[in-house]
């Protein structure tokens, strides 16, 4: 098995202890910095597809996604450049009215996972502090707004209509959500939807490069 | 016409009951019973484990807060240094209150019920966050075992007071197990950290005169019922459309009955109607049929969130059993 091998199935396997070894073996082996970073981006993709189909858990998303994270870290000076991501910023809340996190917080880690910068603005998120966010941040790409609650759709459709009404452009909105459908994500104006953390990455790329 | 306690048993034995099972009707809940301290509208609060609860207004229930000023466990290995559990109440004052309404029930129409919350699984993440508990089950699972039999020891210690006191025919047990799309953790995960707590649980109580467990998940949990069937549950209570009921209930209803099929997010909301309630209503009493099975919204309690559903609820299911018995 290479280094960079090495290092995606621990990666996929939660291992955060062995990971940041592993990535300095591979960095000595003479991988590209780049290279494992995409190598640990793969595994957590095939962390979300495993997750979207039922086959692992959060503690499983949660772990595998700590050991990117110890990975990253060891990465970090060597990447070129200032750091930013090349895929851009997302911007990730909660919408007002509801304090349901474990979601967002999932959906935030994947789309971390697969090369965002995230802007995570918390739970109880009104529209306002969503537009103040993309203006505040560069290179956004991707809002994403996230509900749990039937009661709180009201506030999803709000927030998408004012961030669409706000006349900043550049990025897309997805919204997502145990009561949310493609269909109410198409009517609310939203350029995307999804299902579950694993689907939301893919999502986000997707729409970041179009 | 049967008591509501004898169609009970009826429905979920597979016998022949003669009316669908309203709800929450074969349970008279004491909720006297001292519980310890819990988070009302528009309240914040701290409870006997340090764990601070809000409930902002206009929400539908409490969270707990763990900003770094409020969790209460942040490194699963201190857990002894940080975890204490309350003292449980034990003067007959105290219980008073829960001890007349017991008693001044008709145990032949209905069950004596007491309630239980939070669960164990729930304890931990109350105590810890939710991305910290699920984590730690993977990297410090011997404190993790270690917690859960303290928070079991707690949970028993309460058992004990509470069924010397209200003598209780069944127990509604509060521990949400899962998102609306899955379990929170794996079905081995569950097996390994949960099952042997809720069995030391639940054994007690049916070792000292409860007849009837009914947990409530509002959630999906259709990769657990081999372990709610192992664990001794009578009545899984808030399964909720993702789980396919039908099929749980031709697998499994020999075994274990099921409480739900109607989601309260599509008939308890804002803008309900009585034809909304009745629709739903009468789509889970048909497709889950007469037996194992009792019609009513996944949401915990004998309420609903907004004035009126329940009883439009009730209403519904009094229909469905004219229509369909």
């Amino acid at each position: 098995m290479s280094k960079i091998d090495e290092v995606k199935a621990k990666v996929e396997a939660g291992k955060s202890k062995l990971v940041p070894g592993l990535v300095q073996e591979a960095l000595d082996a003479g991988n590209t910095p780049q290279d494992i970073l995409d190598a640990m981006v793969a595994s957590m993709g095939v962390i979300g597809e495993k997750f979207s189909t039922g086959e692992i858990f959060v503690p499983e998303m949660l772990v595998a996604a700590k050991a990117m994270s110890k990975g990253v870290d060891v990465l970090k000076p060597h990447l070129a450049g200032d750091g930013s991501s090349k895929l851009g910023t997302c911007i990730i809340g909660t919408v007002e009215g509801d304090l349901h996190d474990i979601g967002k917080n999932l959906v935030s880690l994947m789309i971390e996972s697969a090369g965002f910068d995230i802007v995570d603005l918390g739970v109880d998120v009104p529209a306002e502090k969503f537009i103040e966010a993309i203006k505040e941040n560069t290179n956004v790409k991707i809002v994403a707004c996230s509900g749990l609650l039937t009661s709180t759709m009201p506030a999803m459709r709000k927030t998408v209509a004012a961030i669409n009404a706000s006349g900043l452009t550049g990025f897309k909105v997805i919204v997502g959500g145990a009561p949310v459908t493609p269909e109410f994500a198409a009517e609310i104006g939203a350029d995307g939807f999804a299902l579950d953390a694993g689907t939301a990455a893919v999502k986000a790329k997707e729409l970041a490069a179009a | 016409m049967l008591t509501k306690r004898q169609n009970l048993m009826e429905t979920i034995k597979g016998g022949k009951p003669d009316r669908f099972v309203k709800q929450y009707e074969f349970m008279n809940l004491i909720l006297e019973a001292p519980m310890g301290a819990m988070v009302g509208p528009g309240q914040t609060i701290k409870n006997g484990w340090g764990i601070t609860f809000t409930w902002p207004e206009g929400q539908l229930g409490g969270f707990p807060i763990h900003d770094a000023a409020h969790k209460v466990l942040k490194d699963i290995t201190e857990w002894r240094k940080y975890v204490k559990a309350p003292a449980v109440e034990t003067s007959d004052e105290a219980w008073a209150p829960a001890v007349a309404h017991a008693n001044a029930v008709d145990r032949n129409e209905e069950f004596v019920t007491a309630f239980v919350a939070p669960g164990i699984f729930e304890m931990t993440h109350h105590l810890m966050g939710m991305e910290d508990a699920l984590m730690a089950l993977y990297e410090e699972p011997e404190d993790m075992h270690d917690l859960i039999d303290y928070l079991v020891d707690y949970e028993l210690a309460y058992a004990k007071v509470m069924v010397d006191h209200i003598h209780p025919d069944a127990i509604f047990h509060h521990d949400d197990w899962g998102s609306q799309r899955s379990s929170f953790v794996s079905p081995e995960m569950f097996e390994e950290f949960f099952v042997p707590a809720y069995k030391k649980i639940y054994g007690f109580y049916k070792d000292n005169g409860v007849e009837l467990i009914v947990h409530h998940s509002d959630s999906y949990a259709a990769n657990l019922v081999p372990a709610m069937i192992e664990m001794g549950i009578d009545i899984w209570q808030g399964v909720m459309t993702t789980n396919n009921v039908p099929e749980l209930i031709k697998k499994y209803g020999k075994q274990i009955s099921f409480m739900g099929d109607i989601d309260s997010g599509v008939i308890d909301f804002a803008g309900w109607t009585p034809e909304i309630v009745a629709e739903y209503t009468e789509k889970a009493c048909k497709q889950c049929g007469k037996l194992y099975f009792i019609p009513g919204a996944s949401h915990g309690l004998n309420f609903g969130c907004y004035p009126g559903v329940y009883e439009s609820n009730d209403e519904a299911i009094d229909k469905m059993s004219k229509e369909m018995f």
